[in-house]
């Protein structure tokens, strides 16, 4: 193994050093917290089987549609968001990838009936035709999200760290907007 | 706001999740060597550039991720129709 005398910073994952603050903020019917802690997986696979044989579960086979956690993002990809502490195997010597991109994004919530309209201000995609249980890769602005619809009015919206600030924030100012509306 | 209808995705999707990639249908050359400067010149640069129907690819960058083609018409702008990459020219 060669040194090569770098030293990596450890990662910011966390909310708190994010300093997005610990949240939740409500807002007029909606309310923005964080996700808990996740282990976020991607997962690419020509031969969906092999995928399926290495996890030792069924994945779900159409775009958007998501069993137990995991995403079909592509027709060769998926994304997992496992509880904390979950580790998949790595199905070595196979053509599968499992990777591990627990550190690359943030989970925010939003939850209430004006979730919808606070996605919507940013988001081009109809999410009012989004089944509950359907998940999709999208953008939010220019700042590329996945949107998890886990409920009729509960949102997950997974995003990069580096973009987790600034998304925070177009929903709080997205927030306080639409509450203005409301209240006329 | 323009819709494209994803192949892949089986739906109809905001424009701003695509990523133009050129003029489809165009095979890289196999053994680059063998050509000459004007056949690698055809290759590189030299496009079709319709008035009218035009074949091109497009990424569906912050959606699947696929690259599919598409028919597209330059003058209106209407896609006439998309389909899946490694499918015949329509």
């Amino acid at each position: 193994m060669v040194e090569i005398g770098v030293k990596i910073a450890p990662v910011a994952v966390s909310a708190a050093d994010l300093k997005l603050g610990s949240g939740p903020v409500e807002g007029t019917g909606v309310r923005l917290s964080h996700a808990e802690t996740k282990a976020r997986y991607s997962l690419r696979a020509r031969d969906a089987a092999v995928l399926d044989g290495v996890l030792g579960r069924k994945l779900p086979a159409k775009i958007g549609d998501t069993a137990d956690g995991i995403a079909c993002l592509g027709p060769d990809e998926w994304y997992a968001l496992l509880p904390e502490g979950t580790t998949l195997p790595k199905g070595e010597g196979l053509p599968v990838s499992v990777v591990d991109v627990s550190s690359r994004a943030l989970g925010f919530v939003l939850e209430g009936p004006g979730a919808l309209a606070v996605l919507s201000s940013g988001c081009p995609l109809d999410l009012a035709k989004l089944a509950v249980g359907r998940a999709t890769r999208t953008v939010f602005e220019t700042v590329e999200i996945v949107v998890w619809r886990e409920a009729e009015d509960r949102w997950h919206v997974e995003v990069w760290r580096s973009f987790a600030i600034w998304l925070w924030h177009a929903f709080l100012a997205a927030m306080h907007s639409s509450g203005g509306h409301a209240a006329k | 706001m323009l819709l494209i209808h994803c192949p892949y995705c089986e739906e109809a999707r905001p424009e701003v999740e695509f990523v133009y990639g050129g003029e489809a249908h165009i095979a890289r050359p196999l053994d680059p060597s063998t050509y000459s400067d004007a056949e690698w010149e055809e290759f590189l640069y030299i496009r079709s550039n319709p008035r009218g129907r035009h074949h091109e690819r497009w990424r569906h960058t912050h959606g699947c991720g696929r690259f599919f083609n598409a028919v597209r018409d330059t003058v209106t702008d209407v896609f006439e129709t998309t389909y899946k990459a490694g499918e015949p020219r329509k």
